[in-house]
Formats: C-alpha cells, sequence, structure tokens
C-alpha cells in the first residue's frame, strides 16, 4: 500500500476569515505566479511513490458521476478498429471480452462461463459462451453472436485485429452456447488476445443496422452503455440496466474527457471537475502525493521501452533484412559496448524520478511467464574494450532519433551523456512521434527510442519484433536461433517450458544487442480519495466497474455530477 | 457600396479556393503515414492497405482532391479517420464555443484595452500612464499557459470562484456557462487588450494634437466631449483594423487556451487531427477558420465607411 501523503504545506491551510475570497484567490495567485515555474522537483519521503497498488476494496455507494480525464482522445469506439490505450480504457467499461486478467495477469473468464476446452494438440479451441447476459441493445448474448464478431475482427480488411487471429482457420457456433475454434497450427497466444479487443463481442443486431458505423453506435455487454460523445471533449457512458451484474455497479454515469496536459489533468482533480487521471506522468504523480485529497494507483506495465539499433532494416518492414552501413550496424561489439555504456537505474532516475522499473528484457516480470532478471551494469572499461577490438579509434558517430517529447528528449540526453563516456559521439535527431514511427517502419534510422505498450502473452511482446519477418522487426534482427524459439513459443503449452523457452529467446535477442531493453513504465493513475472501488491491473487499464464514491466519505464538495449533467 | 460588396465576396471565393488547395497540399506534405498514425501499435500491412483504400489515401492526389470538392459543395466534409464521427458535425459542435470564447475575449479587449488607451494618453506621463503601460506590458509578455495554469490554482483550487475546465451552452444554463468561461477569456483576451491598449494610446495620442481638437476645445467642448466625440472617434479607425485582424487570430490562436481549459471548441479540435492525421478534420477545420478570417475582413472593409465618413467604396469620388 501506498504511504499517507504528508499535510498540506505551509501556506496551504486555513485563511484569517477577514481577508475576502477574491482578494485570498488574488494573493495565493501572485504566490503560485512566482512559484509555479521555479519550483525544483525534490523527492522526499513524501514524494515516495512506495509499492504497488492496484485496487481499493473500500466500499462504494450508489449513484453520481465519475469524470476520467484521458490523455488523449480515444480513436474509434469500434473494437475491431480501435488501436489506442484510451479506447482501450474505455471499451473496459463497456465491452466486456470473453476473457480478462486479474491482478497477477492471470486470465479469468468474462463472458465465457469457463476457460476454454483445447484438444486436436492444441489446433480445436471450445469456448462456452455465458449465459443470461445481454448486449446494451437488449440482444441476448449467444453463441452466434460470438462467432459474428470473431469473424468480423479477423475478416474486416482494415480489422486491427486481423493478425491477432490469423491463425483461425475456422469459427463456428455449434449449439449449447458453445463456439469452436479451429487453428492452422497450434497458436498459445489465441488466450492473450481473446483477454484483450480480440475477445471483444459486439452486438450483432447493432451491427446490421450500423455496419462501419458501429463506431458511433457501439453496443456491447458491458457495466456501462454509450451515450453520447463529442469529438475531442467527451465520451458518455450510463449504467447499463442489462447487465448481468447491474447490482453491484454503483455509479450512474460515467464521462471520459480528454485533457492533453498532465499538469492541467491534476489541477482539474484538485478543482474537482475531475475525479480520475489516466497515465499521469512521474512529475505530476509526485505533485499529486503532496496533496492529503489525492490517491495514486501504481501497477506495472506488461511493456518495455528502450532502443531498437538497425542492424538489417535496409528495405523496410516485412521484407528480407540486408545490409546497413553504420558502425552499430557492422559489428556486434560496438552495439555491445553502446549498451554497456548506459546505466539502466541512473537512466531511472535522473529521466523519471527513478518512479519506473529496470528492464533488460521483453518479458516482463510481473507477466504470468516473465522471469526476474538481473540486468548488465554499466562497465566503461569493458565498453572501451571492445571499441578496441571492433578497431575503433575515434569516436564512434551514432545518430538516435527519438520522439520530440519532453521525457524522451531528456533520454536521448541522458544516453548522450553516457555513451559519450565509453567512446560514443551520439547526435540526437528528435523526430515527432508519428514520423518517427514511418522512419523506424523504413529502416530510415541508425539507433531509434522506441517501446511497446505490452500484451499478456510474452509472444506479443517478443514475436513481431525479432523474427526474422517480423511485422514490427524494425531492427532487421534475423537469427535462425531466435526465428526457432519463437516457433516453439507459439506451440507450446505447457507454462513452465514456455517459460523456459522465453527465457531462451530473451538471452538470444539480448546477445544480438539490436534491441536494447532499458525500463519499464508503471501505470500510475491518480484518483480524488472520495472514489473507492477502483482496479487499476497491468494492463493499465482503469476498472469502474465497482468503483464509485467512497460510502460515509466527504464527498468534497463537487462531484462532478451536478456540473457534468449540463455540460456539453 | 454594393458593387464593391459583390467584388470582395468574389475575391473571397477565389481566396477560399486557394485556401483548399493550399490546406489539402499541405497535410499531405506533412510527415507520416496517415495509416500509419491511424492503426496505432498495429503494424499489419492488410490493415494499412485497407485503411489507404477506405479514406482514399491511395489514389492519387488530383482524384482525391476532386472527390473531397466535390463533397465539400455539397456540405459534406467527410468523416474524421479517427473517430468515424462527420467532420461537419464536429465543426458545429466546436464553432460556438471558439466563437464565443473569441467573442467575449474581444468584449474584453475593447473595453480594457481602449478604456486603458484613452486613460494613458489623456493622461500621459501621469501614474495612471504607467499603470496603464505596466498592464499591457504584462498582458503582451506573460505566455498564455502559464497565465491559465496559474489562474485555475488560483482562482478554480485555491478559491474555487471559477471552474477549471468544460463548456456548459448558454442556453442550458447562462451563469454556470458564464462562470466557465471567465478564465478562458481573460486568458485570451488579456493578449488582445493590450495590444488594443497600445495602438489606442498611439492613435489617441495623435488625435489629441490634431487640429481639429484644438479648435474642439477653442469651442468650449467639455473634455468628454472632446476625447469621446472627436479624438477617440477617429481614433478607432486603427483600434478596429487591429481588432477585425485579431478577431480571426482569436479564433485560429485560441488552441492553447482551449488545451489548458479543456474547451471542445476549434483550436483543440485542429490541434488533435493534426497530431492523427486526420485529413478531413484538418481540411475542414482550416477551411473555416479562412472563411472566418474573410468574413471578418469584409465586415471591417465595410465598417471603415461607417466610422469614417472620408472614406469611399467603389471608386466614388
Amino acid at each position: 500500500m501506498l504511504p499517507q501523503a504528508s499535510s498540506r504545506g505551509p501556506g496551504q491551510g486555513e485563511c484569517p476569515r477577514r481577508i475576502p475570497a477574491l482578494s485570498r484567490a488574488a494573493a495565493v495567485t501572485a504566490v503560485l505566479a512566482l512559484g509555479v515555474t521555479g519550483c525544483a522537483s525534490l523527492t522526499t519521503s513524501a514524494t515516495e511513490v512506495g509499492g504497488v497498488r492496484m485496487t481499493d476494496e473500500r466500499p462504494a455507494r450508489d449513484g453520481g458521476t465519475l469524470t476520467v480525464a484521458l490523455k488523449s482522445d480515444p480513436d474509434k469506439l469500434d473494437p475491431s478498429l480501435g488501436s489506442t490505450l484510451v479506447g482501450r480504457s474505455v471499451f473496459a467499461s463497456m465491452c466486456q471480452k470473453l476473457y480478462d486478467t486479474d491482478a497477477r495477469n492471470r486470465i479469468r473468464p468474462q463472458l465465457a462461463a469457463g476457460m476454454p476446452e483445447v484438444s486436436d494438440g492444441g489446433r480445436k479451441v471450445v469456448i462456452e459462451v455465458r449465459r443470461g447476459a445481454r448486449f446494451s441493445d437488449g440482444t441476448p448474448l449467444n453463441a452466434e453472436a460470438v462467432e459474428t464478431s470473431l469473424r468480423r475482427h479477423r475478416d474486416l480488411p482494415e480489422s486491427a485485429r486481423s493478425s491477432e487471429l490469423e491463425p483461425v482457420k475456422s469459427i463456428e457456433a455449434t449449439g449449447g452456447d458453445k463456439v469452436e475454434l479451429r487453428l492452422k497450427e497450434p497458436y498459445e497466444p489465441l488466450l492473450g488476445a481473446l483477454a484483450d479487443r480480440s475477445g471483444m463481442v459486439m452486438s450483432p443486431r447493432a451491427l446490421k443496422k450500423y455496419g462501419e458505423d458501429f463506431a458511433t453506435h457501439p453496443s456491447c455487454v458491458g457495466p456501462f452503455r454509450f451515450k453520447e460523445r463529442v469529438t475531442g471533449d467527451r465520451i458518455v457512458l450510463e449504467k447499463d440496466p442489462n447487465y448481468y451484474d447491474a447490482s453491484r455497479v454503483h455509479l450512474r454515469k460515467v464521462v471520459y474527457r480528454t485533457i492533453v496536459d498532465g499538469n492541467v489533468r491534476l489541477a482539474n482533480l484538485r478543482s474537482g471537475d475531475a475525479q480520475i487521471s489516466d497515465q499521469t506522468a512521474p512529475l505530476e504523480v509526485q505533485s499529486a502525493l503532496t496533496d492529503d485529497t489525492l490517491q495514486v494507483f501504481n501497477s506495472p506495465t506488461l511493456g518495455y521501452q528502450g532502443l531498437t539499433v538497425n542492424i538489417g532494416n535496409s528495405r523496410g518492414l516485412g521484407k528480407k533484412p540486408g545490409k546497413v552501413n553504420s558502425s552499430l550496424a557492422r559489428d556486434g561489439r560496438i552495439r555491445e559496448a553502446f549498451a554497456l555504456s548506459l546505466d539502466r537505474a541512473l537512466i531511472n532516475k535522473i529521466v523519471f524520478q527513478g518512479m519506473y522499473d529496470t528492464a533488460c528484457g521483453p518479458v516482463a516480470p510481473s507477466s504470468e511467464l516473465g522471469t526476474k532478471m538481473r540486468c548488465p551494469g554499466r562497465d566503461l572499461g569493458r565498453a572501451r574494450q571492445l571499441l578496441r577490438e571492433a578497431g575503433e579509434k575515434g569516436r564512434v558517430p551514432v545518430e538516435l532519433t527519438i520522439s520530440n517529447t519532453v521525457e524522451d528528449m531528456r533520454l536521448g540526453q541522458v544516453v548522450q551523456a553516457m555513451a559519450k563516456d565509453a567512446g560514443f559521439q551520439v547526435k540526437l535527431r528528435p523526430t515527432e512521434f508519428t514520423t518517427l514511427l514511418e522512419h523506424a517502419d523504413k529502416g530510415d534510422f541508425e539507433a531509434v527510442s522506441v517501446g511497446w505498450s505490452g500484451r499478456l502473452d510474452p509472444a506479443g511482446n517478443i514475436d513481431a519484433f525479432a523474427a526474422t519477418l517480423g511485422s514490427e522487426n524494425r531492427s532487421g534482427i534475423s537469427d535462425e536461433r531466435i526465428d526457432s524459439l519463437i516457433e516453439d513459443g507459439r506451440r507450446t503449452a505447457d507454462p513452465d517450458e514456455r517459460r523456459e523457452i522465453y527465457r531462451d529467446v530473451t538471452a538470444a535477442i539480448n546477445d544480438e544487442h539490436a534491441l536494447i531493453y532499458l525500463y519499464r513504465q508503471r501505470n500510475y493513475v491518480v484518483t480524488t480519495k472520495e472514489i473507492a472501488g477502483l482496479r487499476v491491473y497491468g494492463d493499465g487499464l482503469i476498472r469502474v466497474e465497482n468503483a464509485g464514491y467512497a460510502r460515509g466519505g466527504d464527498a468534497g464538495g463537487k462531484t462532478g455530477a451536478d456540473t457534468e449533467a449540463r455540460s456539453r | 457600396m454594393t458593387r464593391y460588396a459583390l467584388r470582395r465576396l468574389g475575391q473571397s471565393a477565389v481566396t477560399l479556393v486557394l485556401v483548399s488547395i493550399v490546406v489539402f497540399l499541405g497535410v499531405r506534405a506533412m510527415p507520416g503515414d496517415t495509416a500509419r498514425a491511424l492503426a496505432g501499435e498495429e503494424t499489419n500491412p492488410k490493415a494499412l492497405e485497407a485503411i489507404r483504400h477506405q479514406y482514399g489515401l491511395d489514389q492519387n492526389i488530383a482524384v482525391q482532391y476532386g472527390r473531397y470538392v466535390e463533397q465539400a459543395v455539397t456540405g459534406d466534409l467527410g468523416t474524421s479517420a479517427r473517430t468515424g464521427l462527420p467532420v461537419v458535425d464536429a465543426i458545429f459542435e466546436a464553432l460556438p464555443v471558439t466563437l464565443e470564447l473569441a467573442l467575449l475575449s474581444l468584449l474584453l479587449a475593447v473595453v480594457v484595452g481602449i478604456g486603458a488607451g484613452v486613460v494613458a494618453a489623456v493622461r500621459r506621463g501621469r501614474p495612471a500612464e504607467w499603470f496603464a503601460n505596466t498592464l499591457a506590458l504584462l498582458g503582451l509578455s506573460v505566455p498564455n499557459f502559464w497565465l491559465g495554469i496559474v489562474l485555475i490554482l488560483g482562482f478554480a483550487i485555491a478559491v474555487p470562484v471559477f471552474a477549471a475546465s468544460g463548456f456548459v451552452p448558454f442556453g442550458t444554463d447562462p451563469l454556470e456557462n458564464l462562470r466557465r468561461m471567465v478564465l478562458p477569456v481573460v486568458v485570451l483576451g488579456s493578449g488582445l487588450a493590450a495590444i488594443v491598449m497600445r495602438q489606442t494610446r498611439a492613435a489617441m495620442l495623435e488625435s489629441l494634437s490634431a487640429d481639429y481638437v484644438r479648435t474642439a476645445r477653442a469651442k468650449g467642448l467639455a473634455p468628454h466631449q472632446v476625447v469621446g466625440g472627436h479624438a477617440l472617434r477617429n481614433s478607432l479607425v486603427t483600434v478596429v483594423t487591429v481588432l477585425g485582424l485579431q478577431l480571426g487570430h482569436l479564433i485560429s490562436g485560441a488552441v492553447v487556451t482551449e488545451q489548458i481549459f479543456v474547451l471542445p471548441g476549434f483550436g483543440k479540435l485542429m490541434i488533435d487531427a493534426v497530431f492523427t492525421r486526420d485529413y478531413a478534420m484538418v481540411q475542414g477545420v482550416v477551411l473555416f477558420t479562412a472563411a472566418g478570417y474573410i468574413l471578418v475582413n469584409l465586415a471591417v472593409d465595410l465598417l471603415y465607411s461607417v466610422i469614417d465618413p472620408r472614406i469611399r467604396l467603389g471608386g466614388a469620388p
């Protein structure tokens, strides 16, 4: 559990009553005006985030509107087409999946009645569908509805789920609330995919009625149903009376508002205009920890962040790797020297105030198949020796492409300074993120800072990035051993065997030094203390199904319920 | 007058067409693949191809423009590639927000700026002028983002007089609407008020030393009649020109203010669309903004004749 934040500091307590409110506001404004940009970030006992905190078990009372401030505007509210994390958070409230995850990243049935029956050497998967559930438009959930949704996820041309379900050869509702999936070959990551958007079931009636416009009238099974959306501003959901577990849903409405700037999100929490701030950055979390009206949830993510070195991406993604002309691509020893020049713990401390976790592999230790690894430390002596062995005499030039966000710029500068000590001359190339991805996909980079949000199954973090023809193999890595291990990982059912396989894959990838894993973010969600029953697991989604305003607690003045009802 | 207005309308139409071409090409010249931006983390080549096909991005640019114009003349600006919602709907939801913000900011700028400018000119060399000049300097130099955050901390959190964010339509709840608009209006209007104040002061100083003002004073007119009825009226020509130009800036320049106060207006719509490479949305928003500029400038041109009778339009002597 998190330590409780300290009490308010000087100047934030009560003011003498004789001073009129407006004068007081003016005085506070003046003081803030002097201090708001000049305050340095200092880590004190009050700003230590403490251990993992994913749930809040306090009971919630019925009623009220919860406003969640999202970092960006969700994309299409269509499970087949959606591709943003913020979109997934909205789906978590209105579109349930065949399977879900728990706090330990284990897969549990949600709209499925139980875990799937797997037979025929992993080629046949039978899923029994939960009985008695209804979509928000009143249509009953059944095996045919599941078949329709899974087929759409797989076959819709612009579906963002098609690659996840590509190994599925056939999908049939076989009667008795069962759906049978036939696979081309054993494919263990399927269950992980069905615990994400590929497992979301849409109302067949809504699909028939709205077709490609389903995103404007989404209808699924979930604790809340879609009410309205105003582009760039908000998405409003209301409690769904058709939901099979509606008696445990406390909130009347959930409003997702897009507030891009983290400081503004936090200010809205403090003013009572929002109750939850999604994806909060370390500096803002530290600020929240000093405020006794706020609480912080944090969970380790399933993804990773690091540097991708181009060693063979000469023709673009999906093409056979070729030769790349750069010092890093030429010799593995130079890449190893570059990796050894970096101090992961120090990077975490300087760039992220020590609030993330260091990483040296693609699979998160918090993942069910993850293992804890000891990351190699910084070794400048060894790095210089490797450069000498590689025949490098002067400074080795490296161009590092980074996105032009504040955090990435800071990361680039720290990497630049660290690598310089070993004999590298790193030139930073700040680039807008979409453009950065385009350059990275085309192979137009030497090294690039890019990460991955992570998937439940380790295959989701490895296969596409390290297989020779992987759809995200930006480094152009091509290693028969890695390819073979990846295949084994997809086919092996036994969890212990799979864990070993992914440990071996990680070692093989690290031997190439083409993917230099640096750190793993944490999901930081800040809420006002009046909110109870919230859950934030490793997938970073804000689960509000059982959330609400704490019973018997002070609502803190404005609850957001009154203002939202009128706002547009 | 009518001929002049028609001629200006014709010019405006040509300008709009040119703007549409420039925006259309400009958006496509932006680095970064739209399909990639829409696909997020997914890089399935088939899905990317399907996205390109769905939005016509796989066709040549002339065909794309032709299709866009064909739809635009019927009032259909397409659908947002990001959200799947019609662009026209998004624009008409955002437009009233930005217009209200811009008009209230303009009102604040006119009242404060002209008032302070007149006082600074009439009380030249006295504390009132120094005070007005200091305010103008602050208005010009304080960044909107910083001012917005400070005002939220002061007046929405420390003393919760106003709301930190959000918008309530005036028709739904006028008081709540104003409560939510006060801080954004102060942030957006302060810079313009400073510009107006400086323009007014400069124009007033010139007018106050003109012969006709001396004549008015010699005729025994009261000071307020000299200042208000003669000097200020003449000075307003310059001020109105500035206001006309700045209103366009207010509409398109409300981006930062809308981001800080989370107002679902034009600026926010635009910035989100640019970062997600939502071509249809960017084009629609820019066209509306351009149309706004053109209409306001037209109105200013016509207003000249009302304020200053010496100006004759349409080439009349």
